[in-house]
């Protein structure tokens, strides 16, 4: 066998991350010569998931200062929580995000047919948190996201109701004349205003209709904001009634990476854990890598991640596996539909407040996973709190954890069985090409997948394809596996 | 073949092969899939991706099945494929002492990384390399290349004693005969619990269950496949 050094690569890849993956994948039947390595131990990189074992030794990492773009990683384990089960039974996600249904994402994992592979999951209500008024409790109220819902809904007013309805049908041509020219004036301002001024919403309609944005400013532009929310109603109904967003199987982000490298590794690509880049440099157009592992490789491109932070705010994050499996959260409301794994739950800026009585700044979004997902085993569900990091963040989370596992009527108060905290800052948002070298982006923070995500893996792989790259046949294959068709079952007994 | 008339549960099972190189793995699973034997296969680069359904009387599995290379350079990928596996294949040679030692460090790290609850099978293929009667599916000429006319060197005995104190599945099989191999497939599946499809209950149950498919969403559904938006991604 060929060693590492005596081979000219035609790619390196540093990192196993969402986009290097995804480029392993898309380079998977090219016959290039594709080293893919990761320093760490594990497959993901920013978008992995852990065993409680894995999250303990990462945690351990992040915490002295090597973690990248993660910091202040924690974990607490309050006394007596008995019922935790074994560190593999868990599966608890870095990159916990939906995918619209229309994603380009999905699109391009049906062309490669990596989606075989994978198990998703339905995305299902989103709730918004209401704060306890005179006397009332507080209370979750779940936002009505189609027609018929709002037409059925009990939650709001009849005038509200034709609001919404009004603002749903606005939506779906928002890209047409006349409506165009109503919101254009307020594209660059936050959608709130152009809500209550076009719409006559008042702040808590307002507020439903920026929980579907998922946005973690609370502020999100009219123009960005329109576009989240069509992709989010033609999302519905796309892949299956009831739902407009999916979520994979075991590890959200984690898992589509995972299969990726698969791809990557079916497709002849050395991969090697454990192993970073010690030193580089550029002679003529090779790069000369020496690798941790003491080897020293020579190849035509390198592909890595930024890692350094800029200066924009990053987020917190708290992971909290919980004794319940909250199974009113996940029932499937339209007939027919999948049962969902997924619920979201928006607690709005002001919403909640600190120990120290300031209100919440940001709006706080917590995405409860059932044990459907894999991530937890039955009877417990996992929690995944995220807020704009703020001084008052970590402590504004713990607040929303608290507040939502608080019991409503006198049933028993789920445990908290086990908390992950940390910080994850935000780099770059652009990539970089310095001759041989294509540096990706670092991994953005938001709640949903982007697909702007993958505007970069197309021009790595264009870059690595060169003249032989067909953007018609960019990550559209044919199924590899010799499998039989459906008839052709062994009859066993 | 299968009853098409009454609709049973169907569950997908993520199998891993795992082994030294050339104890046939990729063969077994030919075997298993295609019903097919070849002599000289070349060997498996990475890993290969197949499928297979097996009907058991209350229910349908289906297979997904990630065979693996043997020679692995630098031990990365085999956490990649048996992450979230239901069952693994931990196949040797049953003419060659060093690779019940491999399998043996595979059944290891199985039990020490993969989810709890994997169905671990392993299996001594070659069989009709032996004397046996069984394996040897009548073909003498061809058995008899060994000089001796018999190259087992690992005794029933000794791996099925090891498969019973680690809790595996035991077989010896001949995937050129076809000897035990559907055997080996059914029994999986038969060990992987039925409680353990929706109705599961306790932790950890449910961990390494086989999955419904009514929970499934079909990505393969309705989507009209050439949406119209331009996209440069
Ligand atoms: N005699 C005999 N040869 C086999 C058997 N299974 C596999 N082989 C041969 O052993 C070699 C390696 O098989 P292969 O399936 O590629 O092994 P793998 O590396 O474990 O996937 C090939 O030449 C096969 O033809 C078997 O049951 N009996
Ligand atoms: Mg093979």
């Amino acid at each position: 066998m060929e060693s590492l050094s005596d081979t000219l690569w035609d790619i390196v890849i540093c990192g196993t991350g969402l986009q290097q993956s995804l480029l392993a994948l898309a380079l998977s039947r090219s016959g290039k010569k594709i080293l893919h390595i990761d320093p760490n131990e594990f497959y993901g990189s920013a978008e992995a998931a852990f065993s409680l074992q894995d999250a303990e030794s990462w945690a351990h990492r992040v915490s002295t200062g090597s973690g990248g773009l993660f910091a202040f990683a924690s974990i607490t384990k309050p006394e007596g929580a008995v019922d935790l089960s074994s560190s593999r039974a868990y599966s608890l996600a870095l990159a916990p995000k939906l995918i619209h249904a229309r994603s380009t994402l999905l699109s391009r994992l049906v062309s490669s047919r990596a989606y075989r592979q994978v198990e998703f999951l339905a995305v299902g209500s989103f709730y918004i948190f209401r704060p306890p008024q005179d006397t009332q409790n507080p209370t979750l109220v779940r936002i009505p996201s189609t027609r018929e819902e709002v037409f059925s809904t009990t939650d709001v007013s009849s005038k509200a109701k034709r609001q919404l309805m009004k603002f749903l049908k606005f939506v779906l041509d928002s890209e047409a004349s006349p409506q165009l020219e109503t919101w254009q004036p307020y594209a660059d301002t936050p959608l709130t205003g152009f809500l209550q001024q076009e719409f006559n919403m008042d702040a808590e309609l307002q507020m439903y209709i920026i929980t579907f944005t998922l946005s973690l400013e609370g502020n999100i532009s009219t123009k960005d904001g329109l576009a989240v929310i069509r992709r989010h109603l033609s999302s519905m109904g796309l892949y299956g009634p009831g739902f407009a967003a999916i979520y994979p199987k075991w590890g959200g982000l984690s898992e589509i990476t995972q299969i990726s490298c698969r791809a990557g590794a079916v497709g002849g690509a050395v991969y090697m854990l454990g192993t970073g880049i010690k030193e580089m440099e550029t002679v003529e157009n090779e790069v000369k890598l020496q690798l941790t592992s003491g080897d020293t490789v020579r190849t035509r491109m390198l592909v890595r991640a930024s890692d350094s932070a800029s200066g924009q705010t990053g987020i917190n994050r708290l992971v909290a596996v919980i004794s319940s499996p909250l199974s009113s959260m996940f029932q499937s409301i339209v007939e027919g539909a999948p049962r969902p794994a997924v619920a979201v739950i928006a607690f709005p800026a002001g919403s909640l407040s600190t120990p120290a009585g300031r209100a919440s700044e940001h709006p706080v979004y917590l995405s409860a996973h059932s044990s459907d997902t894999g991530e937890c085993p039955v009877g417990q569900s996992v929690l995944y709190l995220t807020t704009l990091s703020t001084p008052d963040a970590k402590a504004v989370l713990e607040r929303a954890l608290d507040i939502f596992i608080c019991p409503t009527s006198g049933d028993e108060a789920p445990q908290v069985l086990y908390q992950l905290q940390y910080e994850q800052r935000t780099g770059p948002d652009t990539f970089e090409v310095d001759g041989p070298i294509f540096t990706f982006p670092a991994p953005s923070p938001s709640l949903s997948f982007d697909d702007s995500t993958l505007v970069p893996v197309r021009e790595a792989w264009k870059r690595v394809m060169g003249d032989a790259a067909v953007y018609a046949e960019y990550l559209v294959f044919d199924d590899r596996d010799v499998a039989l068709d459906d008839n052709d079952v062994y009859d066993t007994w | 073949m299968a009853d098409s008339n009454a609709p049973k549960p169907s569950s997908s099972v993520k199998l891993v092969l795992l082994g030294e190189a050339a104890v046939g793995k990729s063969s077994l699973v030919l075997r298993f899939v295609n019903n097919d034997f070849q002599e000289n296969k070349e060997p498996t680069i990475g890993a290969a991706f197949l499928t297979q359904k097996c009907n058991l009387p209350t229910r349908t599995i289906k297979f997904e099945i990630w065979d693996t290379a043997g020679q692995e350079r630098f031990a990365s990928l085999a956490p990649m494929y048996y992450r979230n596996a239901q069952a693994a294949l931990v196949v040797y040679d049953l003419t060659k002492p060093t690779s019940l030692i491999k399998a043996k460090h595979w059944v290891a790290e199985l039990q020490r990384q993969a989810s709890p609850g994997i169905v671990i099978a392993l299996v001594g293929n070659k069989l009709d390399l032996t004397n046996d009667e069984a394996g040897a599916g009548g073909d003498a000429e061809d058995v008899g290349a060994e000089e001796s006319g018999d190259a087992r060197k690992i005794s029933t005995e000794e791996a099925k004693t090891y498969a019973e104190e680690e809790g595996l599945l035991f077989f010896e099989t001949s995937a050129k005969t076809g000897y035990h191999v559907t055997e080996v497939f059914t029994a999986i599946a038969n060990a992987i619990p039925e409680t353990s499809l929706k109705t599961a209950r306790g932790p950890g149950a449910a961990h390494a269950a086989s999955r419904t498919e009514e929970q499934r969403v079909n990505l393969n559904g309705p989507r009209d496949s050439n949406a119209k938006e331009t996209c440069v991604c």
